[in-house]
């Protein structure tokens, strides 16, 4: 054996131990009717639970109301994470400051998240809803058709600070001498940034758009904690589906099918993604 | 060779290391006796996790008493949001090695806990304490904690549901429905919602409309089926949407337990259908409710009949202290433990409790009441797949609620879900 190959055994053991055996076991609990109360009874039934789920409109509802969800969280995410970031590289004074602060929101734990805007937007109680009715403003947060944009803010109040983070990082990475000649052409501040700014940056955009995706695929705790899926299924995420199915329905086999075809779409999404991104570093 | 004696050598110390990790993990050390539990017979460790709720503290408030009868029996009181718990103790009665040796059951898990063999039969127990008297429990607390005609909990408290007003401007309780929305109707100003409704998908929902079923008249069960697609089913929906849009507070589609009770705690809503216990926390001058305390009343719904909920007293299978378990359910489910616990403010569950003179003291037209509302209450589900069911149909409701299903397509879609999941 190779001293390469050595020093990779010991993570490797423990890939194996902490990634690979459980998702061989769930697949494996994705063949049969696994259900927590009824263990004794278990037995292989093949694709059968993916045939379920795949018919299963709630399923589909549960992907449709995922995806939009990511579009939006992470689209909004980029355009002011990038407005903010462009910003506070042009800031002198109080850069430390203003940087960390701008932070904070990542460091509370989603499900707080998730509480304190429950009650921050309660229509009664609540300190938004009380100010807007200053303004003779008034807004059914979470209401029908509007629960799942309410959802979306939540998160881009949230999140806005990881692109910040990663897109700042990456304009003070950028070389000087592109920008410098551009001025000396008498290049728009628009030019620069559409032709210089954003080409530069294509490939931390990518990584930034692509982990917040990921992340917010997996939203969970502003449903659980607001609105547990409703009105009706308009807020129910995938993986709140699947925890319902699998956790607080026992369904377990049923769940696992539903991870298993959702890992297929995701990692469909992020090959495609990561071949264009490929592309774009060889073909600018 | 070599190969094979360091596999040899990683088995031998795997093995090791999986007998020490065994005998380590054994945290219950009981010294069981049979059956029954005799007066400061039983011993060991009983280690029990329990919602962090105010019948919880009266329970670790009444545990030097029962240790001053059972001094060799240590109870070991975790508490977690409800949100964790059934989690937790699913994980513990399938682990090798439980975490608790003792449960509490909210009344929907009880059917498929039974089934799937997480709890133990307490006939026998139950028959081997003297004096122990379980008919005296009240009748629907009887029937959630039986499963095919054994009984695997014993009631803890009861959260049976009820209606809770202001009694500065509620001046007679409403006699029908209709009588509730015109009531809640009329005490709705620009300032204060007549009625603060929990409408939010899934259990919520379910649970305060069930309510309004009965209030209209109608029942869950016919003939053992889930029967939604009735004249009154649909009279409780249609009335329960005209009081969301008129008397509610606005834009509350997704309020639970904690808004409605905020609301009527801070004047914003003059009633509520709630926990019959919440009207003691509502009355309580240090509370959140202020200068409203002791305005506050409890009535039963329009027509007498009401939700049920319950927590039972449960002792799992694989539970290392089952003899020192009973021992203290027993003990604290009994009547004198019972009395003791009533008093001290906790929910009652037995019959006899309401003409303990000394139980009921604090508030006797309270008792009173808890005991009209105990003696006609259904739980919302019976049998297997309650938990699934119930969000089913809370899931179908709130989609009316929310105007996106008409009443007749939200109460079909119920009806034929319910019964396709608790046929399964």
């Amino acid at each position: 054996m190779s001293f390469r190959l050595k020093l990779m055994l010991p993570l490797l053991a423990v890939f194996t131990a902490s990634v690979g055996y459980p998702l061989l076991y769930a697949f494996y609990l994705s063949l049969t009717n696994y259900k927590i109360t009824a263990r004794y009874n278990t037995r292989l039934v093949g694709l059968k639970q993916y045939i379920a789920t795949l018919q299963d409109p709630n399923y589909w509802n549960a992907l449709q109301v995922t995806g939009t969800f990511v579009l939006l969280a992470v689209f909004i995410e980029f355009w002011l994470g990038l407005f903010i970031a462009l910003a506070l590289q042009k800031q002198k004074r109080i850069r430390n400051f203003t940087r960390s602060f701008l932070l904070t929101p990542m460091f509370v734990t989603p499900i707080a998240i998730g509480l304190m805007f429950r009650f921050l937007l309660n229509q009664q109680l609540g300190v938004i809803p009380t100010f807007m009715a200053k303004f003779g403003l008034s807004y059914d947060f979470f209401g029908p058709g509007k629960a799942l944009y309410s959802i979306v803010l939540i998160d881009v109040w949230q999140w806005t600070p990881f692109m910040v983070l990663l897109l700042l990082a990456g304009l003070e990475g950028l070389s000087r001498s592109p920008f410098e000649a551009a001025k000396v052409d008498g290049a728009s501040a628009f030019f620069t940034f559409r032709k210089i700014t954003l080409p530069l940056l294509v490939p931390v955009i990518s990584v930034a758009v692509l982990i917040r995706a990921l992340d917010a695929m997996k939203v969970f705790e502003y449903v659980f904690a607001i609105t547990r899926g409703g009105p009706a299924i308009q807020t129910m995420t995938i993986q709140y589906y699947t925890y319902q199915t699998g956790i607080q329905f026992y369904r377990l086999g049923l769940a696992s099918a539903m991870s298993y075809l959702l890992l297929i779409i995701v990692m469909v999404i992020v090959v495609i993604l990561f071949r264009r991104i490929e592309s774009t570093r060889k073909n600018p | 060779m070599r190969k094979l004696n360091n596999v040899a050598k990683l088995a031998a110390i795997s093995a090791a290391v999986a007998v020490v990790l065994a005998g380590c993990s054994s945290s219950s050390e009981e010294t069981a006796t049979d059956t029954g539990a005799a007066a400061g017979a039983a011993s060991g460790t009983v280690r029990v996790l329990m919602e962090g709720v105010p019948d919880t503290d009266i329970v670790s408030g009444l545990l030097a008493d029962f240790n001053a009868e059972y001094p060799d029996v240590k109870v070991e009181i975790e508490t977690a949001s409800y949100d964790q718990m059934r989690d937790k103790y699913v994980a513990s009665f399938t682990a090798a090695e439980p975490t608790y040796d003792l449960a509490i059951l909210d009344n929907p898990w009880v059917g498929d806990f039974a089934k799937a063999g997480f709890v133990q039969p307490l006939d026998d127990l139950i028959a081997a304490s003297d004096g122990y008297d379980y008919a005296d429990f009240t009748a629907p607390l009887r029937a959630i904690g039986e499963s095919d005609g054994k009984v695997y909990g014993v009631p803890f408290y009861n959260y049976a549901l009820g209606l809770i007003y202001r009694s500065d401007l509620v001046t007679a309780e409403p006699a029908s429905l209709d009588e509730l929305a015109a009531t809640a109707k009329s005490l709705t100003t620009a300032d204060r919602a007549g009625i603060a409704m929990q409408p939010q998908k899934g259990y919520k929902a379910f649970e305060e409309w069930g309510n309004y079923l009965f209030a209209a008249g109608g029942s869950l069960y016919t003939d053992g089926k889930v029967k939604l697609t009735t004249p009154e089913a649909k009279k409780a929906l249609e009335t329960y949407i005209a009081m969301y849009k008129s008397s509610a507070p606005k834009d509350s589609l997704n309020w639970g337990f904690d808004d409605a009770l905020r609301s009527v705690s801070s004047d914003k809503s003059a009633m509520m259908v709630s926990y019959n216990w919440m009207l003691p926390t509502l009355n309580n001058p240090d509370g959140d409710s202020g200068a409203l305390a002791g305005k506050f009343k409890l009535g039963t719904m329009p027509g007498g009949k009401q939700v049920l909920g319950s927590w039972h007293w449960a002792i799992p299978t694989n539970s290392n202290a089952s003899d020192a378990a009973w021992a203290f359910v027993s003990w604290i489910s009994s009547k004198a433990g019972e009395a003791k616990r009533v008093t001290a403010g906790g929910a009652p569950t037995r019959t006899s409790v309401f003409s303990d003179a000394a139980a009921t003291a604090k508030d006797p037209a309270y008792f009173a009441t808890i005991a009209k509302i105990l003696s006609n209450a259904e739980p919302l589900c019976q049998g297997a797949n309650c938990d699934e069911m119930i969000n089913a149909v809370g899931t179908e409701l709130n989609a009316a609620f929310a105007g996106e299903k008409s009443v007749d397509d939200a109460l079909a879609a119920a009806e034929e879900q319910a019964n396709k999941i608790q046929a399964e």
